[in-house]
């Protein structure tokens, strides 16, 4: 009885907590930054969390700020990427939030959705400084959260001694890169090609394709998903085409072992981001930097590549915002990305930084600098993760045989439109 | 409620030093209840509340700014077909995990209690082992032993058999994660059933062998019977750690290929993680009402007769 009692009183208590709250709509409204930033020198204390490698070395950089800047102090906190998303998200539940944070490009469009961001003040930074597909990542309905930090782009790693051997040089086109793949295939690679065939963001190998045939993800207005269009038929037949050659073994590669088949041949090519140049120079040995070469995408209409990286924002409840927008103004000019590159190997997000011979002159990184111009990221909406996770195993249902092309892209049509776009 | 008062009416009245006493009872058992209700009863209770709301992601500055749509998350997740195929994968799971680890853990058991005399201790470490092992760590074993040219597709050859790619196929993707959870679960049950079989009787066994009882007419006739309870606990304990089978996806698959392994769990982590939180509460539900119903079942099944 007295067990009855207390669950009664709980649910009662609930129910009552329950209805004194609802839904009010608009309350929110548009956010609007809280003023400019203007030039004197920073002072007090600024907090930012930074993941994974960044937020090793961050501090290092760091010191240089607070020479510059002798009455303020930078606490970096090191989150592991694994925990930063649930971490960010119970700061701001709490109202624990610090003054600045990096946020995954794509968690950018979620995080602003909880009004915890602060738009970037109108004149902090020029927009056009940057590259235009990595300013697209921190703008969700044309408002800027935060700055691109660092980027990062994928591009195509190839094996020179291979494709020599084969008389192939590296493609430009679809046709040619289907020719690449064989050709590399016959000089005795199982994969000419190596292509996830779903799972975990295989997405972001097939979104590119799309965009190269000139697709997006979603209509001008932003408002409705395009998933069955013509250009995203032709991106899944074409990504498909590898699997139904046997161009790709249909075998998905974690890091660590692509770099091991990528060196012993069993794979000619594969795409990557600018972190894969170096764990092969250390992977392969002396000699085998004589035997790879990154190349742009192969296009159709563009030669498009996918755009990730990290962003950095400044949240509403900093209780020194003019500071932490000053540090990252200072971690956004050219210069101090420059420096960076040489602390943390992140690549810049500002277009100037590259003139620099650090990377102009650097046979690998000129070749990302190239692809940065033309590159994109998904919409920076709250169910991106969502939607994103549909396609991953719409693609796989069609790599493996289950399901037609025009079947996956109509199932992941309806199930994005019934996501929503989270606005 | 009558009863309830009746039986109040007639306690005597408390003293003055046994009220006293009830005060510092709840003195020493504060401590653990305040932590309780804060960290264990309240979030139990918030999250089930969260169920019945429309709660996500835009909403973590305002918790308390939702609509209530009373079973609609419930609604929508016996429409998920995801869902759906999630519990299918659970259910097998268990169905097929839960007696397979009882019954290799009592013949282990057995073997180590009466067979082997020798090395006993290494064998009990070697079965308990995988147990207290980080689960990171069989990870990456286990994906040398599993893939296209591991070593159990090596094992094979050796009898002219060309193993699958057992991760990457979705007939024999989640058969290789029973197998590698059975394996992880052997060694608890394992300490469990020995512990259960000190307790046979000897003289049970004496009196059996008297009357002409072979080895196995004595199994099932005297030590089955007395592990009856230990059995009930293995399989409500096992059935509840298999129904909440997230660990060996997670960390082998990710619910791949073709959501072949897409455990229940798994599934309101996914959705956990994309912000949807009352509906992944719902689904976490739906899980916790799947372990009660498991666990009634067992008790039913295997309470004691007398």
């Amino acid at each position: 009885m007295n067990r009855w009692t207390t669950a009664l009183a709980v649910t009662a208590a609930t129910a009552l907590l329950l209805t004194g709250c609802g839904r009010t709509d608009g309350a929110a409204g548009p956010d609007a930054s809280k003023g400019s930033i203007d030039n004197e020198p920073a002072t007090g204390d600024i907090t930012i969390w930074a993941m994974g490698n960044e937020g090793e070395v961050l501090k290092d950089l760091a010191t240089q700020f607070e020479d510059e800047n002798p009455d303020a102090s930078v606490t970096v906190t090191a989150v592991p990427w694994e925990s930063a998303h649930d971490r960010i998200a119970t700061s701001i539940a709490g109202g624990e939030t610090p003054d600045i944070s990096m946020l995954g490009t794509t968690w950018v469009g979620e995080f602003a959705a909880t009004g915890a961001l602060e738009p970037t003040p109108e004149d902090l930074v020029d927009p056009s400084d940057f590259f235009e597909g990595s300013w697209g990542t921190a703008v969700v309905d044309d408002v800027a959260y935060g700055v691109p930090w660092y980027v990062d782009t994928r591009v195509l790693y190839y094996r020179t001694d291979m494709a020599e051997a084969a008389g192939v040089e590296a493609p430009t086109t679809w046709d040619e890169y289907t020719e690449f793949a064989k050709a590399l295939k016959d000089e005795g690679a199982t994969s000419g090609v190596s292509l996830p065939p779903g799972g975990f963001d295989s997405w972001q190998y097939v979104a590119p394709l799309a965009w190269q045939a000139g697709g997006d993800i979603l209509s001008e207005d932003g408002t409705e998903f395009t998933f069955d269009t013509p250009e995203w038929k032709e991106a899944f037949e074409f990504y498909k085409s590898f699997f139904d050659d046997g161009v790709a073994e249909p075998v998905r590669l974690e890091g660590g072992e692509i770099e091991q088949k990528f060196i012993d041949g069993s794979v000619g090519s594969f795409f990557s981001g600018p972190f894969h140049v170096g764990l092969l120079l250390e992977q392969g040995g002396a000699d085998f930097a004589d035997k790879f070469a990154v190349a742009q995408v192969p296009g159709d209409t563009s030669r498009t590549s996918f755009t990730g990286g990290g962003n950095l924002a400044v949240f509403n409840d900093s209780e020194n915002r003019d500071a932490a927008w000053k540090f990252v103004r200072w971690l956004s000019e050219p210069e101090t990305q420059i420096e960076w590159y040489g602390i943390s190997t992140d690549l810049p997000s500002t277009e100037a930084a590259y003139d620099d011979a650090t990377f102009s002159e650097d046979p690998y990184l000129s070749v990302f600098a190239d692809q940065l111009t033309d590159s994109k990221a998904p919409p920076a909406i709250p169910t991106w993760a969502q939607v994103s996770a549909v396609i991953d195993q719409e693609l796989e249902k069609v790599t493996r045989g289950e399901t037609s092309v025009d079947d996956a892209l109509a199932s992941i049509q309806e199930q994005a439109t019934s996501i929503g776009t989270g606005q | 409620m009558t009863a309830v008062t009746t039986r109040a009416a007639r306690r005597p009245p408390p003293s003055k030093g046994a009220r006293k006493q009830t005060l510092i009872a709840w003195g020493f058992a504060a401590p653990f209840m305040v932590l309780f209700l804060v960290f264990m009863a309240g979030p139990i209770v918030a999250s089930l509340a969260m169920s019945f709301t429309d709660l996500t992601t835009r909403d973590l500055r305002s918790p308390f700014n939702v609509n209530l749509v009373g079973l609609d998350n419930y609604a929508r997740l016996f429409q998920d077909d995801r869902f759906l195929h999630s519990l299918l994968n659970t259910g097998v799971f268990v169905i097929v995990g839960v007696p397979v680890t009882i019954v290799l853990a009592l013949l282990v058991a057995l073997a180590l209690n009466t067979g082997i005399n020798k090395f006993r201790t290494v064998f009990r470490v070697g079965y308990y082992a995988p147990v207290v092992t980080s689960i990171v760590a069989i990870a990456i074993v286990w994906k040398f032993i599993l893939q296209p040219d591991g070593l159990l597709n090596g094992f094979l050859a050796i009898f002219g058999i060309s193993g699958p790619n057992w991760l990457e196929d979705t007939t024999w993707a989640l058969p290789s994660l029973i197998l590698m959870a059975v394996w992880r679960n052997i060694g608890t049950l394992m300490v469990i059933f020995l512990a259960g079989l000190q307790g046979v009787p000897k003289e049970h066994h004496e009196a059996a062998m008297v009357d002409g009882a072979n080895v196995i007419q004595r199994f099932f006739n005297v030590t089955l019977p007395a592990l009856r309870p230990t059995v009930l606990f293995a399989a409500v304990i096992t059935g509840i750690g298999f129904l909440q089978f997230f660990e060996e996806p997670f960390v082998m698959t990710r619910g791949g290929p073709l959501d072949a392994t897409l455990s229940s769990a798994m599934y309101t982590f996914n959705q956990f993680g994309f912000g949807n939180y009352s509906y992944a509460s719902a689904a976490s539900y739906v899980l916790f009402l799947a372990i009660v119903l498991l666990s009634l079942i067992q008790f039913r099944l295997l309470k004691r007769e007398d």
